[in-house]
Parts: C-alpha cells; structure tokens; sequence
C-alpha cells in the first residue's frame, strides 16, 4: 500500500473524504482487499473513542418512532430524500460509483445481452446501497419507456409496504414513479410517458407505503441508487 | 464505556435474529445500543433532536439491512457505530438543514473541543489508539480529535484551530501516517 493508500485511510476513517475523492476512494475499498482490511482495521480502533461516550437515555418515545416506521404507518419522522437537495459533489460521487460498478460488471453483462434476442436498454443504472456503497439491483431502461430491474439483494419489507421505483428524467420534472414491487425478483416495469432515458439519468428504489407512495414523490428511506449509463 | 465481550458477542448475536426478522432482537439492541448511539451522534450534530433523528434511521437501516453485516468485517456494534456516525456526518454536512457554518457560536465550538478531548482522556491507557495518539504533536492530536469525535470537515477545523486550512490539512495527513504505523 502507498503512502497516498494510507493517507485516504486515514482521512476516510476521520469522514474527511467528500465528493470524487470519496467516490474514487470508495472504488478503490471495492476492489482492494488489503485496503479494505486496514480501512476496517483503523476504522475498530478509533470506534474506542465513541465508546468514550456516555450514553444518553433512549426514550421510550424513539423506539415508538422507530416501530411505528417499520409497521408502515406513516412515520413521526419522514426520512429526508437527500438527492433532491444534493450537492453537484455528491451526484459526482454517485456517478463515479456507479459508473465503476458498470465498468466492473459490463463484460459478462455484454456477452449475456448480445446472446439473448431482446432489445439492447438505452442506457443501464447499478443501484447502490446508501450505507455500504454494495450494488442493490440493475436497472435497464428501454426506449419504449419500461424498465427491466434485477435486484441483487432481498429487500426486507414490513407488511403494508412496497417498493417504489423512482426515476428523475430531469429537474423540472422532479421524481417520477416507475411502478411497485414487493417481491425480489427479476420484473419488467411499463412505466409512464417519459423523455428518452439519458446518460447520467438518476433511478431510487425507496420503501413506501403500499399500494404507492401517496404523495406521487418519493417519500420513504431511500434503499438504493444509482446513475445511468449508456452501453457501449 | 468499553463493550464487554458477552456485550460484543450479544450483540452480533441479535443482528442474525434480526436478519431473520425478529421484532423482539430488535428492541433488544435499541434497549442495548440506542443510548451510547445517541451520545456518539450528539457529539456530532449537537442536538438532541437530531441525534434521535440519526438513531432512528439507524435502527430502521439496522432492520432492513441486517443482513449484508458481515462479521469478518468487524463487529455488530462497529456496524452500528459506523452507520450511526455516518448518518450523523451526512446530517452535519448537509447546510441546508443545520446552517452550522454560519449559526454556531463560539462557545459551541468550544464545547465540540472539548467533547474531542474529553473522549481522548477517557480512552483507557492500555488501548493502543491512546498511546498512539499521545505520540503525536498537540496540534495534530487536536485536529484529528476534532474531526473524528466531533465530526468537522478541515476547513472547519483549521477555523477552530484558528490556523490556515493547508497547514491544518497537512497536521492532519501527517498525523494519520504516524497514527497508522504506530498502531500497525
């Protein structure tokens, strides 16, 4: 490991790490074993100092909030959509992201979409987790509007909530609804009228409440996202 | 408050019965964890409020992703540890909510000073990180003090430290080289 290896390290475990350089350092954890290991390595032995903390009295009111949120009934607390209010350095962090991801997994994806008869996506997006920066599902998008979405991992849901697919064609618009699901698994979506999904078109999956999200916008924890890309 | 080994073991124990959807394990680790949580997120986003706010997403991010832990990475509490305070820098980073940069006073970046001292001194002097960082000049100790307790960004700490960013940049990436190969 370099002297720069460590460096990052060490300021990513500070959480000094912000925008490209994070989602560059973040690529680098995803393909490097050794790093990853002195990352969690460093990670463990500052957490000794927040167990300096003296812990707080956790209200019995919080875990009401935090149960009534997962039984589905609308929330104490509405968690945030941040991308709607990101920063251009988040957005490049994600598109970095999942723009790496694409380039990792898109041989064998190539060869699996030249051998099969359907139509080529106009463009592809791999979801990513917002906590562990994992992929969470793929998504493409065709030019007759549908989607066609993988999920790479089972998405747990509380009775009475859906999964809803998001996308953002473009600000104006604001987040359009590509339709639900509850059951992971591979699933063609028609979705709405739309304009030609482009290059760097934001996808989110968010949990809402079933059937859809009642305010027509996303307003439920977001579990993964992503920005598309087109295929070569 | 250093974990016991059973409070390790418990804990990672819990987060497979969560996995597999058991309600009940998770109120066990909000009655186990929510606490020292709270405290870890305060430090960062300094109100109560919001510091619930970032347990509250913990534990429903702990409910739905209890699955991807992965044990060889670390332990359940470090998991929740870094969620936590990942959430709690996201909360902090994001101006458009806290508007810190312009509305905190003087005397609450002294108290963040302070929590950030206060955590080094309470290490206990048998862990590693405590003697690691004792080797380090004052400075640089502080800077790194402050941003990791207390969740600062550099520029924000060189203002607190009332020094130019690039030389507080500077402490700081020297400070973690020393750090990493005096722990290694």
């Amino acid at each position: 490991m370099t002297e720069q290896d460590l460096a990052l390290a060490g300021n990513y475990v500070l959480g000094l790490l912000e925008g490209a350089e994070l989602a560059s350092f973040e690529q680098a954890l995803a393909r490097d074993g050794d790093l990853r290991a002195a990352v969690d390595r460093l990670q463990q032995q500052f957490h000794a100092l927040d167990d300096t903390a003296t812990p707080a009295e956790a209200s019995p009111a919080l875990w009401a909030a935090i149960s009534h949120q997962l039984d589905g009934a609308p929330s104490a607390t509405v968690v945030p959509l941040k991308s709607r209010r990101s920063t251009a350095g988040k957005l490049a962090q994600w598109y970095g992201l999942a723009a790496s991801v694409v380039l990792a997994l898109g041989l064998g994806y190539a060869v699996g979409s030249m051998t099969s008869a359907q139509p080529k996506p106009t463009v592809i997006a791999v979801l990513l987790n917002e906590s562990n920066a994992t992929p969470g599902a793929i998504i493409e998008a065709f030019a007759d509007d549908s989607v066609r979405l993988v999920p790479l991992e089972d998405f747990a849901l509380a009775a009475g909530q859906v999964l809803e697919v998001w996308t953002l064609p473009n600000a104006e618009t604001g987040p359009v609804s590509l339709g639900t699901f509850t059951d992971t698994e591979t699933l063609r979506l028609s979705g709405p009228k739309l304009p030609t999904p482009r290059d760097g078109q934001l996808y989110e999956i968010t949990v809402e409440q079933a059937p859809r999200s009642a305010t027509g916008k996303p307003t439920g924890p977001i579990l993964v996202k992503g920005f598309a890309k087109a295929p070569i | 408050m250093l974990p016991t080994m059973s409070q390790t073991l418990d804990t990672d124990a819990l987060l497979s019965r969560i996995a597999n959807g058991d309600r009940d394990a998770l109120g066990q680790l909000f009655q186990s964890e929510a606490g020292r949580l709270i405290a870890i997120a305060m430090r960062i986003v300094r109100r109560r409020e919001l510091a619930e706010e970032v347990v509250q997403e913990t534990f429903v991010a702990a409910w739905q992703r209890a699955r991807q832990f992965d044990p060889t990475r670390g332990s359940a509490r470090g998991w929740l540890t870094t969620i936590t305070r990942n959430r709690a820098l996201n909360l902090l980073r994001d101006g458009a909510r806290l508007e810190y940069h312009d509305g905190e006073t003087l005397a609450e970046m002294g108290d963040r000073s302070g929590d950030a001292m206060s955590a080094f001194q309470a290490l206990s002097d048998r862990d590693a990180l405590k003697h690691c960082l004792a080797q380090l000049d004052e400075p640089k100790r502080r800077a790194i003090l402050l941003c990791y307790v207390t969740g600062l960004n550099h520029g924000e700490a060189a203002a607190t430290l009332n020094k130019p960013l690039g030389t507080v940049k500077a402490w700081i990436r020297r400070g973690v080289l020393t750090l990493q190969e005096c722990l290694a």
